[in-house]
């Protein structure tokens, strides 16, 4: 198959590969932990509850986790800090590469309403999985899979299980 | 000197956080020379048309990991420690279930957390509305807490490795999984030329 527009330009996977990997050392070597990303969009998550509803999130079974330590904000937190540089990183890495463009990603015959309905209900379903089993694809299947975790392994085993079968029934997105 | 420094108590809090964000600057700049802020480039795999998630997630996770062993047996890295303190604890049905639930949740959106927000900064809308669901999931994630709260964080095996399951020494663990990467790098560029949604 030809390559599309929109796979070009980009590092070969291995270096990128071995790249990230090297951060993940890194990441280890200095702080102990692994990298991670949902941690922050579920401190987000409380934080602007937390405008709305104090009461309710300080006494949530779930978010008063976040709230315990006193007069420490949810925001001050080695995984919030993680994600502030993604996003940085991530911005100079488009920048210098002129690969900033907005748009939607989806096929040449998908409608914008529909692509975007589906980014919607796939992030609510990929929201409460990430509580459920802890972590996502950075701090469960990459960082638990380096250090051989068992329950990362069966996550990420899940997760590609579950995606390719589901990939099939959604595959109109990307037609 | 011997990792984990933060651990070793080399430096103290704020220092871990202004190291963090660097390091996730590193992350999020790598992230996206590898293709992943946009939904087409990382659900490729899911067809088969193009299988570079697959290439960078183990050539990651076995570089990191023959990386930690490699320090360890030089004395730059305390594996012990970190096993006893620092080694994600399995929580398996919780662990599966949620897998299940995130594998639905990446077909269907497109995007996982950490690549959401590379795809943000690179102006795709539909990573804007996906790191919105998430927000929304775990709104309803924490509103039936007290329904499936009894769940989450149960089936508790402790710090258990992969080695630990297989009662095999690390080193050749280690060595399985690297085998078993080379395997499916090898199997990726077969299923990139059957890639059947195309037709």
């Amino acid at each position: 198959m030809e390559e599309p527009q929109y796979a070009k330009g980009y590092w070969n996977p291995y270096v990128a590969g071995v790249a990230l990997g090297l951060v993940l050392l890194l990441c280890f070597y200095l702080t102990g932990s692994g990298l991670g990303a949902s941690g922050a969009v579920a401190r987000t998550a409380a934080v602007a509850a937390h405008v709305v509803s104090p009461e309710w999130v300080e006494q949530n079974g779930y978010f008063q986790e976040f709230y315990k330590q006193a007069g420490r904000h949810p925001f001050i937190n080695q995984v919030v800090f993680m994600v502030i540089g993604v996003f940085l990183g991530g911005l100079v890495a488009v920048i210098t590469a002129k690969r900033f463009i907005p748009m939607v990603a989806r096929g040449p015959n998908a409608g914008v309403g529909f692509r975007l309905s589906l980014a919607f209900v796939g992030g609510v379903i990929g929201g409460v999985g990430t509580r459920f089993a802890m972590g996502c694809t950075s701090g469960q299947a990459l960082s638990g899979g380096a250090t051989m975790a068992l329950g990362s392994w069966v996550f990420m085993m899940a997760v590609f299980g579950a995606a390719f079968v589901t990939a099939y029934f959604v595959r109109r997105q990307w037609s | 000197m011997t990792g984990p420094l933060y651990m070793m108590g080399a430096f103290g809090y704020w220092t871990n956080l202004m190291l963090s964000m660097a390091i996730g600057f590193f992350f999020g700049f790598v992230l996206e020379r590898a293709g992943f802020g946009d939904a087409r480039n990382l659900t490729s795999i899911f067809y088969f048309r193009d299988m570079r998630v697959l290439r960078v997630m183990f050539s990651a996770l076995c570089t990191a990991m023959v990386g930690l062993i490699v320090l360890s047996f030089v004395g730059l890295f305390d594996y012990t420690l970190f096993l006893q303190y620092a080694l994600l604890k399995t929580y398996l049905l919780p662990q599966l279930v949620g897998g299940i639930l995130f594998g639905i949740g990446f077909a269907v959106g497109g995007y996982c957390p950490g690549t959401s927000a590379v795809g943000v900064v690179s102006g795709r809308l539909d990573a804007v509305v996906f790191l919105v669901g998430m927000i929304t999931g775990i709104w309803i994630f924490a509103a039936g807490f007290p329904a499936w709260g009894w769940f989450y964080k149960s089936f508790d095996l402790g710090r258990v490795t992969l080695w630990h399951v297989f009662g095999i020494p690390m080193p050749v663990m280690a060595a399985l999984v690297v085998v078993m990467a080379l395997g499916a790098f090898w199997l990726a560029g077969l299923a990139e030329r059957w890639a059947p949604y195309d037709k």
